[in-house]
Formats: C-alpha cells, sequence, structure tokens
C-alpha cells in the first residue's frame, strides 16, 4: 500500500507537539521526573525491540509497535496500563496492521515469556502471567486510543531514497539506518514526519562518516525547516548523552518501584456513562 | 477488566456508537452485519457495520483491519466514505468486550438490489454511466496498490443522487509486483463465486488487478441479463467459464500449464470462444459486447485493464454516459439485495418475463448445463 503521507492519518492526527505531550504526562511526570521516564520508555522500547526479534519480525513491524507503545502513553497514564502488557500487545497488533500475519496465541505468549525469563529476568522477577486474553482485551483498549489511525509512515523508506539520491548509500546508509532505529527511544517520531527524521539522521551519518563537505551542497539545495532537523539531531543527540549514563540493570528495579501502576480498585459506578452512553441502549450489544 | 488495565480508564477517543440511532438492518457484510442509522444530533443517514469479535481467535480481525486502514488511505468519489469508527464501552452486560463499528456514508441502493427490481430500468446512457464510475473507482484502487478481491453487485453501492461507491473492503488487501520474480503467495479463496475469474479457480496465487476487471466483467453483463451470469458450483466455474469464453488452453492462455489444477482437472476442450455471440440477445450495444469481450478475457495478461477500458469506444460514442439521478428519483425506497428476494431461478420465476426489453430474444438458451443465463 503506497499512500500518501501528508493525507495521512498519521500526518493529520498524529504529529504531536511538545507542549501536548509534557501536558499529557504531567502526572506521570510529577511521579517519575523526566529522565527517569525517558529511561523507563528506552527500556520497554528494547523489551519490544528483543520480543520483536526473537519472533523474527522485520525491522518495520518492530518499529510500527514502538510507535503504537509511544502513541498509547502520550494520551493515557502509565497507570492506565502496564507496560509490560501493552508491549507485547503492540506486536500482536502491529503484525497484522504490517501484514506480516497474525502470531498464533500460544507463540506469542510464550515467546514473550521466555524473553521476559531470559533476558529481563533483572527487572522482573516474576514469570509473565499475562494470557492471550488479556492481550486482545487490551488491544481494543489500544485501537480505540489511537482511534483505528492504524498505518504508520518510518523513516527507512526515505531514508534509502535519500541515500540513492546521494550516491553514497555503501557509506552512509548502514549508520544512518541504525540512528535511525535509535530515534525510536525518543519522542521523535511522535513529534515530526517520517522524512525529517530521516534527514536529520542521514545527515547525522554524514558527520560520524566525514561526508559533510561532499553532502554539503546536497542539504543547501534541500528546501526543508532545517530547524526541525536540527531540534531531531539534538534530540537524538541527548538519548546518546543519556544512553551512556544509564546503567540499565542496576537501575530499572527502582524505576519499575517509581512507575504509577494500574490501580486495583473496582470500577467506579457509573463512572464514562454519559448521557450519550446509556441513550445507546439500542445499539449496544449486550 | 483485565489485571494490567485501570478499571477507570477512560475512552475519549473514538465515540460511543449510541450517537447513532438504529433504523433497520441492510446487509450483511464479510465480517458484520450492517445497518442503517441516523445521527441523532445532525439527523444525517449512515451505515454502520459491526465488526464481530465474537469467537475470534486472532483478536481484533485482520479482516477489519485492512479494510479500515485502506478505507482511511482511500478517498474518491467511487469509493464508499469511511465517516468515522465507533464503539461501545465494555461493561459487565457485554463480558467486558466492546465492540467497532464503522461508520459509513448512507448509499440508497445496491445495484443487486437494484437489477433485482423489475421496475428499475437503466437506458444504454444510464449504464454507461455506471460502468464508467465502476472503473473509475477500480483504475483508483488499483493505482493504490490495492485489489477489491470481493467484485460483485452487491457490493456496488448507488447513492439516490446515481453516485456509485465501490464498497465492502473486507477482502481487499494491499499487493505489490514483486521485483525478484520471486511469486506473492496470496489466499485464492477469494471473490464470491459466480465473479471468480479463471485463473483464481485455477488456483493461482500470484494474481493482480485482473481479478477485479473480470468481475467488472461479470457486472457489466448483468447490467443486461439482470440477474448473475455463470451461476454455478465450484466443480461447475471452469466449465461454464469455457463453454462462454472458448477452452483454456496454451493457445489462447500463454502459461496456463504451470497451474497445477490446469493439468489435473477435466477441462472441456474444443469449446469456441463465443462470449459476443451468447450475449448479443441481451446486449444490443457492439460496443458494449467489446468491451464486454476484453474484460472476460481468459489470459490475465491480456485482460483489459482500467484504464484502457475507460478509453474503450464505448463510453465516447452516443448515447453518451448519462446521469442515474432522474431514473432513480422514480423510486422512493432503498433497493438492497439483502431486502430483496432471492435472485435464484426457482424463486425468482421467469425473469425473463419481467424485463421484455432484455428478455423479449430470438435465441433462449435451452442447455441444462448453463444455470440461469449460460
Amino acid at each position: 500500500m503506497a499512500g500518501n503521507f501528508w493525507q495521512s492519518s498519521h500526518c493529520k492526527q498524529w504529529i504531536l507537539t511538545k507542549e501536548f505531550l509534557l501536558r499529557e504526562r504531567n502526572g506521570d511526570l510529577q511521579v517519575m521526573g523526566e529522565v527517569d521516564y525517558q529511561k523507563l520508555m528506552m527500556f520497554f522500547a528494547n523489551v519490544i525491540q528483543s520480543i520483536g526479534e526473537h519472533l523474527k519480525l522485520r525491522q518495520q513491524v518492530i518499529a510500527t509497535a514502538t510507535v503504537f507503545f509511544k502513541r498509547f502513553y502520550s494520551k493515557h497514564s502509565l497507570r492506565s496500563c502496564d507496560p509490560l502488557l501493552l508491549a507485547p500487545t503492540c506486536i500482536f497488533l502491529a503484525s497484522k496492521v504490517e501484514e506480516y500475519g497474525v502470531i498464533s496465541n500460544s507463540r506469542l505468549i510464550s515467546v514473550v515469556s521466555a524473553v521476559i525469563k531470559n533476558k529481563y529476568s533483572y527487572a522482573f522477577p516474576s514469570e509473565f502471567n499475562y494470557r492471550i486474553h488479556h492481550v486482545w482485551e487490551c488491544e481494543f483498549y489500544l485501537l480505540e486510543l489511537m482511534d483505528c489511525c492504524l498505518v504508520i509512515y518510518h523513516p527507512y523508506r526515505p531514508l534509502v531514497q535519500y541515500v540513492n539520491d546521494l550516491g553514497l548509500a555503501d557509506n552512509l546508509l548502514p549508520i544512518a539506518w541504525r540512528i535511525v532505529n535509535d530515534s525510536y527511544r525518543t519522542d521523535v517520531n511522535l513529534l515530526y514526519p517520517p522524512f525529517q527524521i530521516a534527514l536529520a539522521c542521514l545527515h547525522m551519518a554524514c558527520v560520524v562518516q566525514n561526508q559533510e563537505a561532499v553532502t554539503y551542497q546536497w542539504f543547501a539545495d534541500l528546501n526543508v525547516e532545517m530547524d526541525k532537523i536540527i531540534e531531531i539531531t539534538n534530540t537524538i543527540l541527548k538519548l546518546y548523552d543519556l544512553w551512556k549514563g544509564f546503567d540499565e540493570k542496576g537501575e530499572i528495579g527502582g524505576l519499575l518501584k517509581k512507575m504509577p501502576k494500574a490501580s486495583l480498585s473496582q470500577p467506579r459506578d457509573g463512572k464514562g456513562e454519559s448521557s450519550s452512553g446509556r441513550s445507546s441502549a439500542s445499539i449496544t450489544d449486550q | 477488566m483485565a489485571k494490567g488495565l485501570d478499571p477507570n480508564m477512560d475512552f475519549p477517543f473514538c465515540h460511543d456508537v449510541g450517537k447513532y440511532e438504529r433504523i433497520t438492518k441492510i446487509g450483511q457484510g464479510t465480517f458484520g452485519e450492517v445497518f442503517k442509522a441516523r445521527c441523532r444530533k445532525t439527523d444525517r443517514h449512515v451505515a454502520l457495520k459491526k465488526v464481530i469479535m465474537e469467537n475470534e481467535k486472532e483478536g481484533f480481525p485482520i479482516t477489519a483491519l485492512r479494510e479500515i486502514k485502506i478505507l482511511q488511505l482511500l478517498k474518491h468519489d467511487n469509493i464508499v466514505d469511511l465517516i468515522e469508527i465507533c464503539r461501545t464501552k465494555p461493561t459487565q452486560y457485554n463480558r467486558s468486550k466492546g465492540s467497532i463499528y464503522l461508520v459509513f456514508e448512507f448509499c440508497a441502493h445496491d445495484l443487486a438490489g437494484l437489477l433485482s427490481n423489475a421496475t428499475v430500468k437503466f437506458t444504454l446512457g444510464e449504464i454507461k454511466k455506471t460502468m464508467l464510475q465502476l472503473l473509475e473507482g477500480l483504475f483508483y484502487i488499483h493505482r493504490n496498490k490495492i485489489l477489491h478481491r470481493d467484485m460483485k453487485a452487491a457490493n456496488i453501492l448507488i447513492t439516490k443522487n446515481g453516485v456509485l461507491k465501490l464498497a465492502d473492503f473486507g477482502l481487499a488487501r494491499a499487493f505489490s509486483y514483486t521485483k525478484t520474480g520471486q511469486a506473492n503467495r496470496y489466499t485464492n479463496r477469494v471473490v464470491t463465486l459466480w465473479y471468480r475469474p479463471p485463473e483464481l479457480l485455477l488456483g493461482d496465487r500470484d494474481y493482480g488487478p485482473p481479478i477485479d476487471l473480470w468481475g467488472a466483467g461479470c457486472i457489466m453483463t448483468e447490467m443486461w441479463t439482470r440477474s448473475p451470469i455463470m451461476q454455478g458450483h465450484t466443480e461447475q466455474r471452469l466449465t461454464l467459464i469455457s463453454q462462454l469464453c472458448g477452452s483454456i488452453m496454451p493457445e489462447v492462455w500463454p502459461g496456463v500449464e504451470k497451474y497445477e489444477l490446469f493439468t489435473k482437472m477435466e477441462l472441456p476442450k474444443g469449446q469456441k470462444r463465443r462470449v459476443k455471440e451468447r450475449l448479443k440477445a441481451y446486449v444490443r450495444d457492439q460496443y458494449a459486447l467489446d468491451l464486454i469481450d476484453k474484460l472476460l478475457t481468459l489470459d490475465p495478461k491480456h485482460r483489459i485493464d482500467s484504464d484502457d477500458a475507460l478509453n474503450h469506444d464505448f463510453f465516447w460514442t452516443e448515447p453518451l454516459p448519462c446521469d442515474l439521478t432522474n431514473m432513480l428519483s422514480q423510486h422512493k425506497t432503498s433497493m438492497f439485495e439483502y431486502l430483496a428476494p432471492p435472485r435464484k431461478p426457482t424463486t425468482t420465476a421467469g425473469h425473463h418475463h419481467r424485463h421484455p426489453n432484455a428478455g423479449a430474444t430470438k435465441q433462449q438458451p435451452t442447455d441444462p448445463a448453463y444455470d440461469r443465463i449460460f
């Protein structure tokens, strides 16, 4: 499906602003602080990556799952859904959306259990105890939250196009590609169109490979908002700084403890039953 | 509410389907029921399609995900318009299972409903306008790399203003032309049987847009015959097609021998292609016959595509395509296949008598092997 980014729900509904993110996350940030929040998100992006790799998914599926995950917490508190349940749910949905096929129920649960046990036991000492019906239920909330906006555009495709246009694919593509992978540990894919992220990552790759002089004119000829490219670059550079000082194994236990959690209380009576909800008796399936 | 989820979570993002008042059931889609409904606030009429979740072993059905994805991508006059997606709230009453509804613009009729009603008469110009819009829709979806995969008269909607809309993308999917000579492996269990093209009946899994154009050819013929041509069971299908389009053989379809089923099945030999000859009793316009002949080409590689079909003389000779609004304004009630009496030969007695224009023919097909029209 080719599609057009400019007419997509991704472009029209899902390019958010920093102010929006700060406002929506305010509750969580009061509990955790911005740095710890980002560390936690980095950790769960890694969890999604590991599960995806064990399921032998394409990077595009993993990237879509990661964006779904970030979209959910851009509008909901960490309290509303356990990220350990949301992570496999995002993978389950992304695999279908990206036409990678339905991951069988037993395979999903067994792979996630194995990854959590073998790779992340330092973070989750007890076993993974969600079952497939939890995933299905969570999937509904995820779809609802995204207003069923399913098609995600990634920086990978424009990136390949740009390096080919530059004629420097061999030299630049592997590094730029890795920087794009890393960019999913930040909020840039919630804040900027994918082509801008691709350009920022490409430019960073040029700096790493000492190709700035050769590519200077190519970048100068671009008709793009360079300040956006610089913002993206700064965000990714900040990520690398944070990463250097992040002792995941040592810190994650504390972070998870601090994280706001789903309350175990009973549902509040009548909450959410708006007048429109009540008048819908004719249509709700009962 | 499952563990891990906040029982007090709000649902502010999709509207509750209660904003619509259900009026009547109008259809049964590939993955759910369809209702006519009215927006309580704006009075606008819509069609609600419920995504069936019961007994779903794959979570939210992939067919529904595809339909949503594809309809969000496709925006065209001749493609049904997805207005929004609504939900019901998971409550104790529905065992914590919320439902998702697709909300479409309401179209007054579907083509199967119109064709099964003897009082609805299409002029040649109106048939041209119908086919023109159908092919415009196909051209648009194919350019966007989407296959419909369920072309049939019941999935062609017509608004009261005569605008045709391709609908029911529940079987649709994106396709790609493979680069490295590696074949695609799509399922061949698509398209309602009567409209299924020969390559699918032979088990092809690397098909493309021509499958939808075969369906367009069947639907175009139906504009005159008023009921689906070539109705038959699975085993009969290729025989019926051979009797109309000629024997399936490498001489007319180079490469057909690559299909395992081609060698395995007993296919009629020595049949002459008689599309024009057979259909001229119904279709008395030579350009129409020629276009049908090109749409019902056995070899998908040589079947006419939507672009060439739109350039066909049929659309550019008098009488020119003519708006359907006037004709439809004579009919006050909605016509849907779902609400119409079944179009089976046993239950709708003598459709030829009901359509003197189409049925006044010299050669009535009499061979019992021909179900209905053939």
